[in-house]
């Protein structure tokens, strides 16, 4: 209102090459994804996010929020400007917020699951991409594998559906068998299965806490711990001896976990084998092949030196792919989240293992 | 040659044109900076954070919690704290200093004064207040 914004900063506009691997692209209002659903849900639906643990102060970047009104990631040029031609990316993989499984009614889930397919394949993966920068994410509702499984069928020819997705929240860690027609559909088309934080401990999800947390701080934080459950489960399930193509990207659920968790659980398997007779190798040996995770929001502690181990500790050159979070509030920026890496581990990350985890 | 690193002054612009609460953005010798008014006194910061770079000055200008005790909650200094757009680090419009860090985690800031108009006409004090520039010292 009273910002007088004289002198705005060039942007660069060298191509760099970075793919993003969560960006977050928003309807411009609740209408826009309702005129995708029939009766009764058209009618029923009232957009809604995550209902509480809000961020008390913003949750998105206030410089990213269109000047001409609407939600932070509606608004196509801003987006393009502030992140894709700002940084020279080649690709922005999106990650619309659905919200979908955390309804007790699994069809309503489902409908808006896909209203949300069929918003982005409208929008942000046609109208908006005719230089095919945007990758989209097949949202689906885990809650009804089944319908999932038939959703990821529906859009498993298009161009630029890259991956399909869901929120970390879930009823059970993701390595049981109930969803396996999820994974098996991921398996037969070649899509990757995502998970991205969103409903965690909302409507019937579990919370990956004792119990609920007072504050945002707590939940955000904690939300890790939601994501090493998950990774546990599906190794120790015998998911990737099951669907041996079949791979998954841990998205905005922590990094520097991921080392220790596989040293506590290679430990447990020499042990505990007995129980899980169907894994051919030490867990931590399935991650290269079929496990990838993505960098924000990246913990940056005080001395450089110790992220640069833990990269080695934990096959980054391999499993980290580069994310900003775009448009929300922790945005880690491609030029200043990261310490001086040596060029090809900075390549690896910033481009070559997305290039390859996607096909791009 | 002299010892004192040159500081030249900028005038940024008409003390009316940036009333108590309001900010303007400029750029001074290839700087970008940020010019608070908070109750009538003028502070200028780099419009950088010093963590990842963002756009500092055009976050909200707001107040803070007081630190307290456990449970408690004390709300002040409303209009003196601006909040990072990006990452919502809280910093002290007058000294830069970050509020959780104000020792490590500081943005610069720039001398400012307030100097009369060229043609003070009227020697009183509304008339000056009108007419006087704003002046950043980078």
């Amino acid at each position: 209102m009273e910002q007088q914004q004289e002198a705005t900063i060039e942007p660069k506009k060298a191509r760099t090459g970075i793919i993003d691997c969560d960006v977050h692209p928003y309807p411009r209002n609740t209408e826009e994804i309702r005129s995708y659903m029939k009766q009764p849900w058209r009618e029923r639906y009232n957009g809604g996010g995550r209902g509480f643990y809000g961020n008390p102060v913003h949750g998105d970047r206030l410089d990213a929020r269109p000047p001409q009104g609407g939600p932070s990631g509606s608004e196509p040029e801003l987006l393009r400007r502030q992140l894709v031609d700002e940084y020279g990316y080649a690709h922005a993989i999106l990650m619309p917020r659905a919200f979908c499984n955390l309804h007790p009614d699994p069809d309503f889930g489902n409908a808006i699951a896909a209203a949300y397919n069929d918003w982005l394949a409208d929008t942000w993966l046609s109208k908006y991409n005719a230089d095919g920068v945007f990758k989209g994410s097949i949202t689906v509702n885990t809650q009804d594998p089944q319908a999932a499984a038939r959703e990821i069928e529906r859009w498993a020819g298009h161009p630029h559906f890259v991956q399909v997705m869901t929120d970390s929240g879930a009823r059970a860690p993701f390595g049981q068998r109930q969803f396996y027609p999820i994974y098996e559909a991921c398996e037969k088309f070649g899509l990757p299965f995502a998970i991205h934080p969103g409903t965690d401990g909302m409507g019937i999800n579990v919370q990956p806490s004792p119990g609920f947390p007072t504050h945002y701080i707590e939940w955000h934080t904690c939300l890790s711990l939601g994501f090493q459950a998950h990774l546990v489960s599906f190794l120790t399930e015998g998911v990737f001896e099951r669907f041996p193509r079949f791979k998954i990207v841990l998205v905005e659920g922590g990094v520097s976990w991921l080392a220790p968790l596989m040293w506590r659980l290679d430990a447990e398997y020499k042990a505990l084998r007995y129980e899980v007779p169907w894994l051919k190798r030490k867990p931590s040996e399935y991650l290269r092949d079929h496990v990838r995770i993505t960098s924000q929001p990246l913990e940056r502690p005080d001395n450089d030196a110790y992220l640069l181990q833990m990269f080695e500790m934990m096959d980054a050159e391999h499993v980290l792919m580069f994310s900003s979070d775009y448009p929300h509030w922790d945005f880690d920026s491609p030029t200043r989240a990261f310490p001086k890496l040596p060029e090809a581990l900075h390549r690896r990350i910033f481009s070559e293992n997305a290039i390859e985890f996607y096909n791009l | 040659m002299k010892e004192a690193i040159d500081i030249a002054r900028h005038v940024v612009g008409k003390v009316a044109e940036i009333p108590a609460g309001t900010r303007r953005m400029v750029v001074v010798e290839g700087r970008p900076i940020g010019v608070f008014n908070v109750n009538g006194t003028y502070y200028a910061l780099k419009n950088s954070c010093p963590h990842q770079g963002a756009p500092l000055c055009l976050g909200t200008v707001t107040g803070m919690t007081l630190p307290s005790a456990p449970g408690e909650y004390n709300y002040g200094r409303e209009g003196e704290i601006v909040r990072c757009p990006w990452h919502g680090w809280e910093f002290d419009i007058a000294t830069g200093k970050s509020i959780f860090d104000p020792h490590k985690c500081l943005v610069k800031t720039y001398d400012v004064t307030v100097e009369a108009g060229e043609v003070p006409e009227v020697e009183t004090y509304p008339v000056f207040v009108e007419s006087g520039s704003v002046v950043v010292h980078v």
